[in-house]
């Protein structure tokens, strides 16, 4: 066997960032030199392929794969900027029944062969989609915001990854990472916004990064690129790029980045200090 | 291959005509502890009555469509009994009651009717296949089947009170009608522990907590951090709503007290 890795990334709720989220790690992690292959499972509701600018050159789909449609190298769709990364996009015109157990362990099982990483952006909610996306993974990631219903559908999808999964269901305990997004500094300063540190009391999975609610992720998802690879110095992409590296095992301290200040606040916060 | 004898105790019924007033009292029960009748092995003991087998019939059924499952009939031979209906059993010994939920306010009907009648007894179960009723005192699923059940780490202590040693998630429901429910970690919001005992979280206790479901006032909560969503013992409960909001976030107890529940910080 090869020694692939297959994260899930996942949150339960909808509209958290687990696209945003699948698309910058996948991404990172490419560009770390690694060969790595992202899978949409939202299958009636892609976005990926958007946010990963392969929207125009999608032939097949995980669907056409699953049913012996197509082989996996038709439909894998290699990026435009990094030759080391692959999309295998999901049916916008299928719905998630069309997916089936066995076809998604042999689609994951041939992909280890080929790939280092294999990131897998699950669907919302709790139902079939999901429960395949993360059932042959190895890692998870758990996106949550900072907010009370997106913690509490995180918790219910742990729950899940703990019961339903290949890594549970064989006795093992799946590695899981917290990732917050859309966390916003100024609302946080003022209370208005569950504290990080409360997220991760809540959920006890080890914070693997904080992603700043920025403007710089609808840019780039405007232009189809992920945030990791339309401005490096943006602080959502920093974010994700340490977060990576915290994923590959690096043991670096999560610091919350933040908007460039003017000058002006720059010396205001020097002096405050 | 290998036959292993295994010994239970069961429940036993006795149904005393009219069955219409029975059936009250056992909706009554069932009603102040909806766990006492999961998961245990009932026996129907209608010895001496010369029921006829169509009163059988329906009692059967009326048991069944409270989703009490007879696992056999106690007082009719075996050629009487229709296909479909549970075995004929005979020969059980006796052996210590088995503790009734008392609904409050109720000591002046027990004496006629309901509380008093179901002893326990002693089935000697012989050849019988493990997975009937191999262990009572697991944790089983709620009504709920997609609810998933932490498995592994639920180590069992002698089958009267099992440890959690992980945090409870949100949709995860244990369920321990037999005993005592430790759970180290936190209980999270939308969770619930049902016990028949006490409950102990070494954790913040976010969800819901039913302790004495089997009708024991002496059981009691404990947690490290109180921000439980409901909690309950005998089938007494409050939201957090009601709790005395000194309490919140501390570490605390509950108990049942004359009727009513008593919240107290522990240390």
């Amino acid at each position: 066997m090869s020694n692939a890795t297959v994260v899930v990334v996942t949150s339960g709720k909808g509209g958290v960032g687990k696209t945003t989220t699948t698309a910058a790690i996948a991404s990172a992690l490419a560009k770390e030199g690694y060969q790595v292959c992202a899978i949409d499972f939202d299958v009636g509701l892609r976005n990926l392929d958007l946010i990963m600018g392969a929207e125009r050159r999608v032939v097949f789909d995980l669907v056409n794969v699953v049913r012996g449609e197509a082989s996996i190298k038709q439909a894998l769709v290699r990026d435009k900027k990094l030759n080391n990364l692959y999309l295998l996009p999901a049916s916008q015109t299928r719905d998630k029944d069309a997916l089936t157990e066995e076809g998604v362990a042999s689609v994951i099982n041939e992909l280890r062969m080929y790939f280092d990483w294999i990131v897998c952006d699950s669907p919302a909610g709790i139902e079939r989609g999901a429960t395949l996306a993360m059932r042959h993974a190895d890692e998870a990631i758990i996106v949550s915001n900072p907010e009370v219903s997106s913690v509490r559908d995180c918790d219910r999808i742990i729950g899940l990854l703990d019961a339903k999964t290949k890594v549970a269901e064989d006795g093992g305990r799946m590695p899981k990472h917290l990732m917050i997004t859309r966390y916003d500094t100024e609302r946080a300063k003022t209370g208005d916004m569950l504290a990080t540190d409360d997220v991760v009391d809540i959920l006890s999975v080890p914070l693997i990064g904080v992603v700043p609610e920025s403007k710089d992720v609808l840019k780039a998802s405007n232009v189809g690129l992920p945030v990791t690879l339309s401005d490096e110095n943006s602080p959502p992409a920093k974010a994700y790029l340490e977060a990576t590296r915290r994923l590959l095992g690096e043991d670096i301290p999560v610091t919350i980045p933040e908007e460039k200040k003017g000058l002006f606040g720059k010396l205001f916060k020097g002096r405050a200090a | 291959m290998k036959f292993k004898g295994k010994s239970f105790i069961a429940i036993v019924l006795a149904p005393e005509p009219p069955f219409a007033d029975w059936f009250r009292e056992i909706d009554r029960i069932t009603s102040r502890s909806p766990g006492f009748f999961i998961d245990r092995p009932i026996i129907l003991d209608v010895r001496g009555s010369k029921i006829p087998i169509e009163d059988l019939e329906d009692l059967l059924e009326g048991l069944s469509s409270r989703s009490i499952r007879v696992m056999g009939i106690d007082g009719v031979a075996g050629t009487r009994l229709k296909p479909g209906m549970p075995p004929s059993f005979s020969g059980g010994r006796l052996a210590s009651d088995v503790e009734v939920p008392n609904p409050s306010g109720n000591a002046d009907k027990s004496g006629d009717n309901g509380s008093g009648e179901e002893s326990g007894k002693k089935t000697q179960a012989d050849n019988k296949s493990s997975k009937d009723n191999s262990n009572g005192a697991a944790e089983s699923d709620s009504s709920e089947t997609e609810a998933p059940q932490i498995a592994a780490p639920a180590s069992e202590d002698n089958g009267s009170s099992i440890v959690i040693t992980e945090p409870v998630r949100s949709g995860q429901s244990i369920l321990h009608p037999d005993g005592d429910v430790t759970v180290i970690g936190s209980v999270s919001s939308g969770a619930e522990i049902i016990a028949g005992g006490s409950i102990h979280v070494y954790g913040t206790l976010r969800g819901r907590a039913l302790a004495g479901v089997a009708g024991k006032d002496s059981a009691r909560i404990f947690c490290s951090r109180l921000d439980a969503e409901l909690v309950s013992i005998n089938g007494l409960y409050k939201v957090a709503d009601d709790f005395d909001g000194k309490l919140r976030n501390s570490a605390a107890q509950i108990r049942f007290e004359n009727e009513s529940l008593v919240f107290e910080e522990l240390n």
